[in-house]
């Protein structure tokens, strides 16, 4: 499968490269790790005049801690990297297992975060992470930048808030103000190289009194976009999990299922995808309370 | 520009070239360094045919345009035995009979050298999720698993 013709631009900062945008517009898009847009490009999906490579730019793939608030990650930082960082590990769990999942190892050693953001499939592994973790996206363009919550981004499939002239240029992850844990899980038919069937990130924060200050549910290849269970939220807001917390977690986990808007396609049926993130759900609240019971 | 001058350093040895910026890294190695080794399958990463190391790293050349790739550090599998002297992992795959019609085993190899080289003591399990980017027809994998497992026991 050939290549079709395209220009190529290696800008060696973000100025120069959103000034090639402002020039270029839908004209051009942008190559980070490569491995949707050049797959896009040989089985003509899109033909770009220019291709404007990010990789020349210095200081886009740094993950920094933010003195206590946060963390820092840049847009071409790859799913290698946040799966083996022991800072992601620990911090941002549910990242790092989410990361775990993209695609294959030779693919996960050059997909980049931004680049999987951008891409914006229903079925991304590290929206629905971002989404229980609260990231607030950067978008950069030649005038100055403007904040977006990871959530309100996705639009559709493919479909992001992103204008042409812009550059995602910064992830910035807040960091939990209590005990916290969290925990992703994909299902799909293979164990690499695979599209979700359905796949769930959940996020718990306890509170000082010890019942549930915060809880996040994201939900991926159920919906348009990467969605939220907000009613298996509101089960779990305020509760004291009992035990293991497994009676709260099923019940949550029902009403997860009914918040899913899965669609009959030829990897599953909708009733099958309800009834995994039923399970999944239940699997990372579990998993999740465990992580932050060893915190508290 | 539609067409650039690069600097690939490949097993160690450095080629200038000027090529059209819309080849990928596969498609270089292959038609203008002769070095087919590498192999073209799936073309859109999903099978790990064209399996380099790209400093150290395995990744899908073909997903790799080979302009990005200048002055980068390229190992293919031509690259991996000394002269006459086959690798360790090459002689295990040998020995054991990892290779059937031999497609997969350049990829095979290099990602599973690239595995030694940060784990040098894999469990089964680490060994079957990193070759998991590399597929093949023909073995079923089990005599690719215990030739990489002999390898680090030995190598």
């Amino acid at each position: 499968m050939l290549l079709p013709k395209f220009d190529y631009q290696a800008p060696k900062s973000l100025r120069e490269a959103c000034a090639m945008l402002e020039e270029f517009g839908a004209k051009a898009k942008l190559l980070a790790g490569g491995t949707d847009l050049l797959v896009n490009l040989k089985k003509k999906l899109l033909a770009p005049q220019q291709v404007v490579s990010l990789n020349k730019i210095k200081g886009l793939n740094e993950i920094i801690p933010k003195k206590g608030k946060g963390l820092s990650i840049g847009p071409l930082v790859t799913a290698t990297v946040l799966a083996e960082s022991g800072l992601v590990q620990e911090q941002l769990t549910v990242l790092a297992q989410g990361a775990g999942r993209v695609g294959s190892p030779l693919i996960r050693n050059r997909a980049t975060l931004g680049g999987n953001i951008v891409t914006a499939r229903p079925a991304s592994d590290l929206a629905p992470p971002l989404m229980v973790l609260g990231a607030q996206l950067i978008l950069k363009n030649k005038d100055g930048e403007r904040e977006v919550e990871v959530e309100k981004f996705f639009k559709g499939p493919g479909k992001t808030s992103i204008k042409s002239k812009e550059i995602l240029s910064q992830i910035y992850i807040p960091s939990c103000e209590g005990p916290c844990g969290s925990a992703y899980l994909k299902m799909g038919a293979r164990k690499a190289l695979e599209i979700s069937l359905v796949n769930v990130a959940a996020f718990l924060e306890l509170g000082p009194e010890g019942s549930i200050r915060q809880a996040r549910i994201a939900l991926g290849a159920v919906g348009p976009t990467p969605l939220r269970a907000r009613s298996a939220e509101k089960i779990l807001k305020g509760e004291k999990p009992q035990g293991k917390g497994d009676s709260l977690f099923l019940e949550a986990a029902q009403a997860a299922a009914r918040d899913g808007r899965p669609i009959d396609d030829h990897r599953g049926s909708a009733d099958y995808r309800r009834a995994l993130i039923e399970i999944l759900t239940a699997r990372t609240l579990m998993s999740a309370y465990q992580q932050l019971m060893k915190t508290a | 520009m539609k067409k650039m001058t690069i600097s690939l350093i490949v097993n160690g040895q450095e080629y200038d070239l000027v090529i059209p910026v819309n080849r990928t890294l596969t498609q270089v190695l292959r038609e203008n360094l002769r070095l087919t080794g590498t192999k073209q399958g799936c073309a859109v990463g999903d099978c790990g045919s064209c399996t380099v190391l790209l400093n150290g790293l395995p990744v899908n050349s073909c997903l790799i345009l080979a302009v990005e790739a200048d002055g980068q550090e390229i190992t293919t599998i031509e690259g991996l035995a000394d002269g006459e002297k086959l690798h360790p992992l090459q002689q295990a795959f040998v020995d054991i009979g990892a290779i059937q019609c031999g497609f997969c085993s350049p990829g095979m190899l290099l990602t599973s050298k690239a595995l030694l080289d940060k784990n040098p003591a894999p469990t089964e399990r680490e060994i079957r999720e990193a070759i998991s980017g590399n597929l093949c027809r023909c073995t079923g994998y089990q005599k690719i698993v215990e030739a990489i497992a002999s390898a680090k026991a030995d190598g």
